[in-house]
């Protein structure tokens, strides 16, 4: 197998100081948030992994659709990254989230359009995985893959469009919820965390999923080589 | 599979929007594949008949776990209608995309030289009809069961947007569920995250009718329910073909 | 304005959450692909044998 390239090793240097300086601007640097305290700092961790979350949602489906038309297994690769880099994302997203929900609305969870748009996200994620791992054939795998990432990527946005209208019969919990979180004011420093989370997070998402192609190339040349080697 | 097999394969061509003249229609081709699932299903009324029993067992088991007295019958009959269709829908399109399978029929409609979205269509169409068949019968019983009046042309026009919404997707991941090794399991793991947009809107839209709502609150979710049944229908419209090739 | 509540171990239970899922995940990744390369050497030694041995 191929050495690491060396813009890949720059990259992980990079993805981690970059970490270590968003983690010291959440910290340290953006001044405490005076309703909600400290736990408000996991705010900008939250952002950035819900964007690159987001982001491997709306990556999975494009490159489903490259993959189906072009019939190359990179774009498979690709996709199967985006998606699993993104799982991992946004199971955070949803935890720091419903940390953050203890303290400042008083429940570990509420049906907000967000929130549950994140869970079934999430869920969408999850059954993709189960349906690759039931099939044999890699191009077969890869086909189902990519027209199950596209129809998600089609009913996520409906989804929400549709919790929202829910909103209109509870509007006690989810908008006094809403404007809790409308009302939170940025200052100058915070806005500085909070841009930087969100490019750290993409870095550090680009970085994983050139990882995760890296280990898709490797399980393909393992199956092309058992394939081989029982023939 | 067989050489034979992948010779005919090769003789369809693939942009089948000019096959118009030498293959039947589209129109033609998708009625012969209904026909041929509702004469195959009235022979024996395999999967009409389990969609239905199983259908009535959900409902008398809502009826004690949600104590279905009067108050609570009010706000959450929607929501039950929805949940046994929803559950009844996916045993419906498991049965019926499997026995394709099963039986070779998949091989066999793949041969033919039709158009592979006259497939689909004519699954969907074939599936939406038994789901319909089991809801004009669940609708009375539940009428007379807990004596809620469900005949209403604005509510059954709902129930029949959101069920073509349902089976489109349904069948098209029907399809892809059978070819995997979990099979049954998957299906309603692969659908559900992608019907609950319709399922919602569906409720949403049942439950302002069965509330008597100002129509402007039904008539969101019923904009949505329409924007979802031509968005799917036109998605896996484009895309079956790659879930049936092989 | 009340006073700002005290919600420090919410916080420090948040970031340790991230960082302990991404420490999991990338070590899940190095894993996976130390065992593919070990499979793959395996693989590619039967392979030298196999044509000795059959043809």
């Amino acid at each position: 197998m191929q050495t690491k390239p060396i813009a890949l090793k720059i990259l992980d240097v990079v993805s981690i100081i970059l970490l270590a300086i968003s983690t010291y601007l959440a910290l340290f640097f953006a001044p405490m948030e005076l309703v909600m305290g400290q736990v408000q700092r996991v705010f900008y961790f939250h952002i950035g992994t819900a964007w690159v979350g987001l982001l491997g949602f709306v990556i999975a489906a494009l490159t489903g659709i490259v993959y189906l038309i072009t019939k190359d297994m990179k774009w498979d690769r690709f996709g199967v990254a985006a998606v699993e880099v993104s799982t991992v994302f946004f199971f955070l997203t949803i935890v720091l989230g419903s940390i953050w929900a203890r303290p400042a609305w008083n429940t570990w969870w509420t049906w907000d359009p967000r929130l549950t748009t994140a869970a079934v996200t999430e869920l969408i994620y999850v059954a993709y995985f189960m349906l690759r791992q039931g099939i044999d054939d890699p191009e077969k795998r890869a086909r189902f893959g990519a027209v199950y990432t596209l129809l998600g990527g089609v009913s996520a946005p409906i989804t929400f469009m549709v919790i929202r209208l829910f909103r209109t019969i509870h509007p006690v919990i989810v908008g006094a919820a809403n404007a809790n979180q409308e009302k939170m004011s940025m200052t100058g420093d915070m806005k500085i965390a909070f841009f930087f989370a969100l490019f750290a997070f993409t870095i550090i998402f680009i970085d994983l999923i050139w990882h995760r192609v890296r280990l898709g190339g490797l399980e393909d040349k393992v199956e092309q080589l058992k394939l081989k080697v029982s023939m | 599979m067989d050489k034979n097999k992948i010779q005919k394969d090769e003789l369809i061509p693939r942009a089948k929007r000019s096959s118009l003249s030498s293959r039947p229609s589209l129109l033609k081709a998708t009625f012969a594949i209904v026909q041929k699932d509702l004469a195959a299903e009235f022979r024996s009324f395999e999967l009409v008949s389990a969609m239905l029993v199983f259908s009535l067992l959900v409902i008398i088991i809502f009826n004690f776990a949600l104590e279905l007295d009067i108050k609570v019958r009010q706000s959450v009959t929607a929501g039950v209608l929805w949940t046994t269709f929803a559950f009844a829908g996916t045993l419906g399109l498991n049965r019926s995309m499997s026995t394709e399978k099963d039986r070779g029929c998949m091989d066999g409609l793949l041969l033919a030289p039709v158009d592979r979205s006259a497939i689909y269509f004519g699954k969907a169409i074939s599936n939406l009809a038994f789901m319909l068949i089991v809801e004009t019968i669940v609708l009375p019983v539940y009428s007379v069961l807990y004596n809620v009046n469900l005949f209403r042309l604005d509510l059954i026009g709902i129930i029949l947007l959101g069920s073509i919404g349902y089976v489109a997707v349904g069948t098209l991941l029907s399809a892809m569920s059978v070819q995997t090794r979990t099979r049954e399991v998957l299906l309603p793991i692969l659908l559900f995250p992608v019907a609950i947009p319709v399922l919602l809107a569906a409720v949403k839209a049942s439950n302002g009718l069965l509330t008597g709502a100002d129509f402007a609150e039904v008539l969101i979710p019923l904009n949505i329910l329409i924007v979802y049944d031509v968005v799917f229908i036109a998605v896996a419209f484009m895309v079956f073909d790659f879930v049936v090739e092989e | 304005m009340e006073i700002t509540p005290d919600t420090s171990n919410y916080m420090i239970a948040g970031f340790a959450v991230t960082f302990i899922t991404m420490g999991i995940y990338i070590v899940s990744l190095y894993l996976r692909s130390r065992n593919l390369k070990q499979d793959i050497e395996t693989l590619e030694s039967m392979q030298n044998e196999k044509p000795k041995s059959t043809k």
